[in-house]
């Protein structure tokens, strides 16, 4: 165990390295740079656009370098310094400006998470074992609504829902009074208060998939032999069930944290566009239509890094968890 | 719905009456000599916090008109803001230059300057400040900080490479002087007859930001031993990209420390929150008629939304007092009109600028001889406009709002002229097939489609920005309408700064604009859609780089009437009086009428913004650009809510 831990962890570095190269070369594909965008906001104004004070600005920003010269200037800044450089449209370090937005991310996807488990996991058992039974209909045609409708209509619907009959200002994670205040009870209440929307939102897809996942994997453990030898031993429903079956069939379960994390992360942009959450989906897409090129590099890079350790994280408890994938 | 409809005209007729009869009860309290400020401000005085109001004002303040009635003190002015792009807080508060457009947008009038004054030739223009003026820090604000930005913002070669196109006027740079503390002398080595009008825009706000030297000096290598550290403290690469992102714009908006002359001043900018706020200056330097310290609302906020659907909802469940940005697109009335008793709020007419809503330019100086010889052929442009149903695309696109409309000036202003604004908008397909005849695309392939003069099918795309849900519309229409007079055009849907950029290098067939230049004073100062002034000018690009950059690869020498109208314009910039000016603008106008570069399709139609039932002394119209910096100059200073 401690030897393929290792193993997995010495993988990530060249896959960091690998993905760095990646990002950088994505972040440069789109044809102008971020003076380009502020030529196209100018001129979006019908501004007269000066093509000597272009110039001037490419070369303060060092876009007329070689593009390798840019990579290494980059990644030695974030190797050497722990620097992510300078967000051109924001006018700031991107260290200031994702961390706060990270954070709020991780709240959100860690909340969506629990609520996607404690209705997936009950929901799928009942379903699988009152097959065909009128909750296990109710269920699965939930379950076939969460999946079909597209996650930014539902947080449309509810957000118009909330205001129209509830009076709630829309969007957002906190309320106005405590949008700019210091952290404290009183604002972590008031963010539980918003946060309920944008999980239910981002998690009716995931709940219904797995209800789905759950109830398929525990029917086909269900049917075999062992079970029936347990039963025949006299053992009790409950501890049968959630002992043998159970356990076999929760490995797709521990499997979404590898692809849940960097899901609901970037995933969940076109929600959070919707919902007004400040969040880092938002600003990645923000980056990149403004070709802010550090700042998109700096999220693309982070969002892989937690790809990278949330499939670690899923791995682990994988090998952990059933014996068959340590051993392989 | 009736009020919706008029236009600014009656509404200008009185806003100039409500302003005589106000101008006497002035003289007055201007003689009073005692002024009254905001109870939030009485209450930090009275704590020692902030000097008496009479030493935070200057000694003779100025006494703003209100637009219909004296006001009250307090409340929040909220808005919305789309993430992102951040005109609005430039826009709302920073629309004050030393000099600033009057609500009617025909002349720039004192604003942070006491007076300002020109000579005849129009090539030195002396601004006096008000004694005792004050920045939001209570430094006094003199003459020696607009030195400061002349010495050492614009001059200074590392921060300002090149001086700004309006700032350059014959052959020696501007000299700037302060003969003594409140005045101080542009002197151009020849007439710069645009200047005013200039320092009205965004361009003249961007000096009051390079002025406050007390607080700018530290960022200053000349001035500071720590500029370099300050720079790396801030993330940026050098003092210079330091000392630039705290004056231009708009990355200025991002930081709470810099001292203002506005009447609100940031105290949340808009970094790592979703709710910018500013809060009152207290030494905002105007005062009601009744000595009053401005501005009456005590805040304002921007919540940040990420999409404008979110806006239009905050509107409609009341959040929002005031504003027209990102909630004035032609799918979002229906819904704001709906919503106008639940949200508490009325509409205003924000009148675009824009003369069109759409203009289709094909590049006559297009790389590809053939496609060259076709695109210059006048008769082939007026038959592609005669083909053009614009009735229908009014219909459809603007649900009748709209008109047939060329590139041309709108019907209410000086250089109005309706031969230019009309011509060729007649729809009829025999008229458009025989123009095409007459240019020579009489062959026609196997499909029906026209050939070129040299034998190849006639095929040409026009880039659309793909983001403008309007233009992508109706620009598949007009496909449509050319396809039936045998005209094969694909509409190409393009981002933004692929656009800028292959029109920066002259490499593209034609492309679909807004066209600007509606309004007199845009027809003067953004003329690109008139003759050949910038590259963006797409009907014939690679002249208009010639005219910024005769040295560029692209560049390419216009011909005779383009040039003509290089040189009148240069004489427009030259002509002291407005009268010339405009004159001059008609003459050059005539070129355009006759060259017929740009094919319009309809006026833009009126736009409208919101606002709340209870805010009062606010225009019921207004025009809407980025020039005039809507709603800065409708004087957000004396905007209050009635209990």
């Amino acid at each position: 165990m401690l030897r393929y831990t290792l193993w997995r962890l010495a993988l990530m570095v060249p896959i960091t390295v690998l993905i760095s190269m990646i990002v950088f070369v994505i972040i440069q594909l789109p044809p102008g740079d971020f003076v380009t965008t502020m030529t196209a906001r100018m001129s979006q104004q019908n501004e007269s656009v000066d093509p000597a004070v272009l110039e001037a600005l490419r070369a303060r920003y060092g876009f007329d370098q070689p593009v390798y010269v840019q990579y290494w200037k980059w990644v030695s800044g974030i190797l050497l310094h722990g620097d992510f450089g300078q967000s051109f449209d924001w006018n700031s370090p991107v260290d200031d400006l994702i961390w706060d937005r990270l954070g709020l991310t991780l709240i959100v996807s860690l909340a969506t998470l629990l609520f996607i488990w404690l209705l997936a996991f009950p929901i799928g058992i009942y379903s699988a074992i009152r097959q065909y039974s009128l909750g296990d209909y109710i269920a699965t045609f939930l379950g076939f609504i969460g999946l079909a409708i597209p996650n930014f209509l539902l947080a449309l619907i509810l957000m118009w829902l909330t205001t129209e009959y509830l009076g709630w200002s829309p969007g957002g994670l906190f309320s106005s009074e405590y949008i700019n205040a210091e952290w404290s009870w009183a604002r972590v209440g008031d963010l539980i208060d918003h946060l309920w929307i944008p999980v239910i939102v981002l998690g009716t897809g995931g709940t219904a998939s797995l209800i789905r996942i759950m109830r398929a994997n525990l029917l086909d453990e269900l049917q075999k032999p062992y079970v029936e030898m347990a039963r025949a031993r006299g053992l009790s429903e409950t501890r049968l069930l959630l002992k043998y079956p159970v356990r076999v069939a929760l490995n797709p379960f521990v499997s979404t944290i590898g692809w849940l994390l960097p899901n609901l992360v970037s995933g969940a942009v076109v929600t959070a566009i919707v919902l007004s959450l400040p969040t880092s989906g938002p600003l990645l897409l923000n980056a990149l239509f403004a070709q802010d090129m550090y700042l998109a590099g700096a999220i693309i890079m982070l969002l892989s890094i937690l790809t990278l350790i949330g499939t670690l994280i899923s791995d682990l408890l994988l090998a952990w968890l059933d014996p068959r994938v340590r051993y392989e | 719905m009736q009020r919706f409809k008029g236009t600014s005209a009656p509404r200008r007729l009185r806003v100039a009456a409500c302003a005589s009869v106000l101008s006497l009860a002035t003289a007055f309290a201007a003689a009073a000599g005692d002024y009254a400020e905001a109870p939030m401000l009485a209450d930090k005085v009275a704590g020692g916090q902030l000097p008496a109001v009479d030493e935070r004002l200057p000694a003779a303040p100025m006494v703003e008109q209100p637009l219909e009635s004296i006001g009250s003190y307090g409340g929040t002015w909220r808005q919305v803001m789309v993430g992102g792009g951040d005109s609005l807080v430039q826009r709302s508060l920073g629309s004050g230059g030393l000099v600033r457009w009057n609500r009617e947008w025909s002349e720039a009038v004192p604003e942070v300057a006491k007076s300002v004054s020109v000579n005849d030739d129009a090539t030195e223009f002396t601004f006096t400040l008000y004694e005792g003026h004050k920045w939001s820090d209570g430094t006094p604000f003199t003459s020696d900080d607009i030195l400061f930005w002349y010495n050492d913002i614009l001059m200074n070669k590392e921060i300002t490479p090149e001086i700004p196109v309006w700032l350059r006027a014959g052959e020696a740079p501007l000299v700037v002087t302060a003969p003594d503390p409140t005045t101080v002398v542009f002197t151009f080595d020849a007439p710069n007859a645009l200047f005013l009008a200039n320092m009205a825009t965004i361009r003249g706000t961007d000096i009051l930001a390079g002025a406050p030297q007390h607080w700018l000096k530290q960022f200053h290598k000349d001035h500071s031993d720590t500029a370099e550290d300050l720079a790396k403290e801030a993330g940026a690469a050098g003092w210079v990209d330091n000392i630039a992102n705290k004056i231009g714009y708009p990355s200025r908006w991002r930081d709470a420390d810099r001292p203002v002359l506005d009447a609100w001043k940031l105290t949340v900018p808009y970094v790592q929150t979703t709710q910018v706020v500013a809060e009152r200056n207290p030494y905002y330097h105007k005062v009601d008629p009744e000595g009053q310290q401005l501005p009456y609302i005590d805040k304002v906020t921007y919540d940040i939304v990420e999409d404008n659907q979110g806006a239009v909802l905050k509107a409609i469940n009341g959040e929002i007092d005031f504003q027209n940005v990102s909630l004035d697109a032609e799918d979002q009335r229906p819904v704001l009109v709906q919503g106008r008793e639940k949200g508490g709020y009325e509409m205003f007419l924000a009148q675009p600028a824009w003369s069109n809503a759409m203009i289709i330019m094909l590049n006559q100086t297009h790389k590809d001889p053939g496609l060259r010889e076709v695109f210059a052929n006048k008769d082939f442009r007026i038959g592609l406009s005669h083909a053009i149903d614009r009735e229908e695309l009014n219909q459809i696109i603007y649900a009748g709002t709209s008109e047939a409309w060329q590139a041309a000036p709108r019907a209410d202003t000086e250089l109005y002229d309706e031969e230019l604004a009309k011509q060729y908008t007649e729809f009829d397909l025999d008229l458009a097939n025989e123009y095409l005849g007459k240019a020579g695309l009489t062959e026609r392939g196997s499909d029906g489609m026209r050939l070129r003069p040299d034998g190849e099918r006639l095929t040409f795309a026009v880039d659309v920005i793909s983001s403008w849900k309007t233009q992508n519309d109706a620009l598949e229409l007009v496909k449509g309408y050319w396809n039936k007079v045998g005209i094969d055009m694909q509409v190409r849907p393009i981002e933004m700064s692929l656009s800028i950029t292959k029109r920066q290098k002259n490499d593209f067939d034609g492309n679909v604009w807004v066209g600007g230049g509606g309004y007199d004073m845009l027809g003067l100062l953004d003329p690109k859609w008139y003759f050949p002034y910038e590259f963006q000018s797409s009907y014939a690009s690679a002249w208009g780089i010639w005219a910024q950059n005769p040295e560029d690869p692209a560049a390419e020498k216009p011909d005779a009437e383009a040039m003509k109208q290089l040189e009148l314009y240069n004489q427009v910039l030259a002509a002291p009086s407005r009268d010339e000016q405009m004159a001059l603008m008609r003459e050059l106008l005539e070129i355009t009428k006759d060259e017929f570069y740009v094919i319009g399709t309809n006026l833009a139609p009126d736009r409208y913004g919101i606002v709340k039932t209870n805010l009062a002394n606010v225009p019921e119209a207004m025009p809407n650009t980025f020039y005039y910096l809507t709603p800065g100059p409708a004087r957000a200073e004396q905007f209050y809510f009635q209990n």
